[in-house]
């Protein structure tokens, strides 16, 4: 029953979507090339997660302000830390698959658990950007970043640092790169790994020092008073309640900062022209008041990037890590 | 009295006719695809997702937790009917539910099932709503040396879960921790055991081991017993009705299992799977006839039922409390409130008391409902036994293969399911008990995180496993359950055999 039904749909969708491109595949204003089929947006995770609320979003917002005229339909495909979500992409190439794309594309290959890398794939446009936060519990001896540095260069296995990215991903590199630009001897830093989530958890229950983890979270303990951020790792200090309180890392002397950027990518045989397209609609869907609400809603900061320079970045930023993480030994 | 305005509060914002319908439509949904064997909470909870955008967030979870703990209600269905659980929670349930449904008691096992669940759901409601704040910085107390002390515990209890031979369950159990080591390291990033394959790298789901040991396992032997009608033909349902006897004998483990389940759901990483486990084990060890269990014995269906429900209402304590999840399934719960808008926190309770209160009362509502609409369709639901069995065996196939390919989407799982069909029929054949393993892969992998989490932290001192009063106490309970037995069979004789009857009567 529900199998075929789900086909009828399915049947009907294409039948829409064939009927149209007939009439208007050659009529778009924005580029030389328009789609012509139904937009497949790829989030290379299970739903509720980062990449499905940002592909779920952008979506959204270019349907309901007719940004381009085809449907852009949101898949699920989890597993691998993204990998099966690539290996998809890869496999199916075109100009009418994208997918939502973040660090863990550097850090999982770099770790050796993707065969894909970034400059497997063809960066479409950066989009937003958030950032990394180091908290502490409310009655931590740590008041600011500088005595958490001072404490390191002392004794660097005195603090146990918890993260709920694998080691050499996200949540570590991110301490990482921060307390070496500061000058601790980051080879002997002890990071504990809480894949199951529970780094929260743990810090509240004053099982480990110090938690490295995304601005959203630590706001909102924050602001309940039971944690205390000693740095984000923002350029500037943010806006907005709370978030402003935060002190960053480069106001405290330390010269570094770590953006975690969400951005879209399309397949590597991608024609440029469509990647061209795709780069416009990002740009024109940011600058809607419907964007700009759910921005808001979700705590996000607005980071286009054009395709060249997102490219330009990602290169830059794999350098960085890559550097990081033979200086670790987690290279692989 | 503050609780019982907000409980008044709670059931203003529930019993809207809006909001009455998505509890409706949630535990409908949750109980119906809990039912299917390999679909659970995650993957009906995740389906749900995207018809949640720009709901308002009281009604959003409402929603979702209805298809949460409707899944988990429902979940037991499939263990009982077909000996094929859908979620790791109702793996315990199987024990000795399914050898109830093979005698003949189907109808029977359900109702037990949907009581205990009922009872298990509200009277951790009562206790979320009453002790919800008091138990949030009990749930931030565990860390890694409490969280190894108590899988430690659990895996004491692997003895217990053997029918006959000690050694047999040990080798179950080993293969079981040897299966849990592969993958990733998740401190290290080291791959273990993957052959390169990268299919392996997150590890074997446990859906797949629990598909292909129990209802892949079972098909075998429904498959080369298929003639001999005398074997294993019994397509009774039985009546639904429990004696006053019964009643009193289930009353007990209801009663005492609703806390444990409770207490384990609320710790973060614990949930229903292990709190199933313990009040199986528990209630095996506390009985005076611990070898009626696994044979259908009422309790042992009761307790874990009892407890996986418990446990899935104390896991929205440190959602609800913290914005911490506990769970696999809370973090999709967590995610469906950023989804609508909500940023979970310790100010939740402040900030949006209508989600806080308005979920807590909503689940009264949803665990009646389940029970109203469990309870008259019984007969109907054990009615699928009497389907023919050659096609029930296709069903079941067919239903595990869904199940595990819609998890990953990976063909390459669907060649693992089959082959732990094949290791769990060849381990039948052989007498070996395939509970152990699964218990031991659990456990396994947590128990083994826990353990390296707290000796980083403590570089590498072992004492840190003496520095909290919960660990030590967990440890010498867990010394305890090892040796007890031991040194009580040596003194005690063999318990007497006429209780084992009870159940014919």
């Amino acid at each position: 029953m529900v199998m075929s039904l789900l086909l009828g749909s399915a049947l009907l969708l294409s039948a829409c979507g064939s009927n149209e491109s007939s009439v208007e595949s050659s009529a778009e204003g924005s580029g030389e090339w328009s789609p012509d089929k139904p937009i497949e947006m790829i989030a290379p995770a299970g739903a509720g997660g980062g990449w499905d609320t940002t592909a779920r979003t952008i979506s959204k917002v270019m349907e309901k302000e007719n940004i381009i005229d085809k449907r852009m339909a949101v898949a699920n495909k989890p597993g691998g830390g993204g990998a099966v979500g690539w290996s998809y992409v890869n496999k199916k190439g075109g100009n009418h698959t994208l997918f939502v794309t973040s660090p863990p594309i550097l850090f999982v290959p770099l770790n050796g658990q993707s065969k894909l890398a970034h400059n497997d794939f063809t960066p479409i446009a950066g989009v937003i950007a958030d950032y990394s936060a180091f908290v502490v519990p409310a009655n931590s001896p740590y008041d600011n970043m500088n005595d958490l540095v001072e404490a390191l260069k002392e004794d660097p296995k005195a603090v146990s640092v918890v993260g709920d990215s694998a080691p050499g991903s996200m949540d570590h590199m991110a301490f990482v790169k921060a307390v070496k630009a500061a000058g601790v001897d980051i080879k002997q830093l002890k990071y504990v790994s809480a894949q199951d989530g529970s780094g929260m958890s743990m810090l509240l229950g004053n099982k480990v020092d110090v938690y490295s983890t995304g601005l959203a979270e630590a706001t909102e303990q924050a602001r309940a008073g039971k944690v205390k951020v000693l740095a984000i790792t923002s350029p500037e200090p943010l806006e907005g309640e709370t978030v402003s309180e935060f002190p960053t890392l480069k106001e405290q002397g330390i010269d570094d900062e770590f953006v975690v950027w969400r951005g879209i990518m399309g397949p590597k045989d991608m024609d440029p022209a469509a990647a061209k397209f795709y780069e416009q609609a990002v740009k024109d869907m940011m600058e809607t008041e419907e964007w700009k609400t759910q921005r808001d809603n979700f705590g996000w900061n607005d980071n286009f990037m054009s395709g060249d320079q997102f490219k330009d970045f990602l290169d830059q930023e794999y350098k960085t890590m890559e550097e990081l993480l033979k200086e670790v030994g987690l290279a692989k | 009295m503050d609780t019982i305005s907000n409980m008044l509060y709670g059931f203003q914002v529930v019993l809207t006719f809006q909001n009455i319908l998505f509890v409706f439509i949630g535990v409908l949904a949750g109980t119906l695809i809990g039912m299917l064997p390999g679909l659970g909470p995650i993957s009906a909870i995740a389906i749900m997702i995207p018809l949640s955008y720009g709901m308002d967030p009281a009604s959003a979870l409402i929603l979702m937790a209805g298809v949460y703990y409707g899944a988990v209600f429902g979940g037991s269905t499939s263990s009982i009917l077909l000996n094929a659980p859908g979620i790791s929670g109702t793996v315990a349930t199987s024990f000795d539910g399914y050898p109830l449904a093979k005698q003949g008691y189907a109808g029977k096992a359900l109702a037990i099932a949907a009581i205990s669940s009922f009872a298990g759901g509200t009277v951790s409601v009562v206790a979320l709503m009453l002790v919800a704040p008091l138990m949030a910085s009990f749930a931030v107390s565990f860390g890694p040396t409490e969280y190894f002390a108590l899988m430690l515990l659990g895996l004491t209890a692997i003895a217990s879960l053997s029918e006959g031979s000690t050694v047999k369950a040990l080798i179950s159990a080993t293969i079981g921790l040897i299966i849990a080591t592969i993958g990733v390291d998740q401190q290290t990033g080291t791959q273990r055991f993957t052959f390169g394959n990268p299919n392996l790298l997150e590890g074997i789901d446990f859906l797949i081991i629990a598909l292909g040991l129990f209802a892949l396992a079972e098909v075998c032997s429904l498959i080369l017993s298929r003639k001999s009608k005398m074997m294993n033909g019994n397509t009774n349902v039985g009546s639904l009705k429990i004696t006053k006897k019964e009643a009193k004998e289930i009353s007990g483990p209801i009663a005492r299992h609703s806390v444990l389940g409770f207490i384990l759901g609320v710790l973060p990483g614990a949930g229903a799977t292990i709190a199933s486990f313990m009040s199986y084990i528990t209630e095996k060890k506390i009985s005076k006839d611990p070898s009626s269990f696994g044979k259908g014995n009422l309790k042992g269906l009761a307790a874990p039922e009892t407890s996986n429900n418990a446990a899935t209402s104390g896991a929205f304590v440190p959602l609800l409390t913290l914005g911490i999840p506990g769970s696999g399934t809370t973090a999709v719960l967590l995610g469906a409130l950023l989804v609508v808008g909500v940023q979970p926190g310790p100010l939740m309770l402040t900030d949006h008391p209508d989600v806080f209160w308005g979920v807590i009362a909503s689940m009264y509502l949803g665990n009646l409902f389940l029970l109203v609409l469990n309870l008259p369709l019984i007969p109907f639901i054990a009615r699928i036994l009497y389907i023919p069995k050659a096609l029930l065996i296709s069903l079941v196939i067919i239903f595990c293969m869904i199940g595990v390919y819609g998890v990953s989407f990976s063909t390459f799982d669907l060649y693992l399911l089959l082959a732990f069909g094949i290791i769990g029929f060849i381990m039948r054949l052989l007498n070996f008990p395939a509970a152990p393993l699964i218990l031991a892969f659990i456990l396994g992998g947590m128990m083994e995180q826990s353990f390296r989490q707290a000796l980083t932290i403590s570089n590498g001192n072992y004492m840190t496993f003496l520095d909290s009063k919960v660990t030590i106490v967990l440890l010498i309970l867990s010394l305890l359950s090892l040796t007890l037995p031991v040194i009580k069979s040596k003194f005690s004789k063999k318990p007497t055999e006429e209780e084992k009857e009870h159940l014919a009567s």
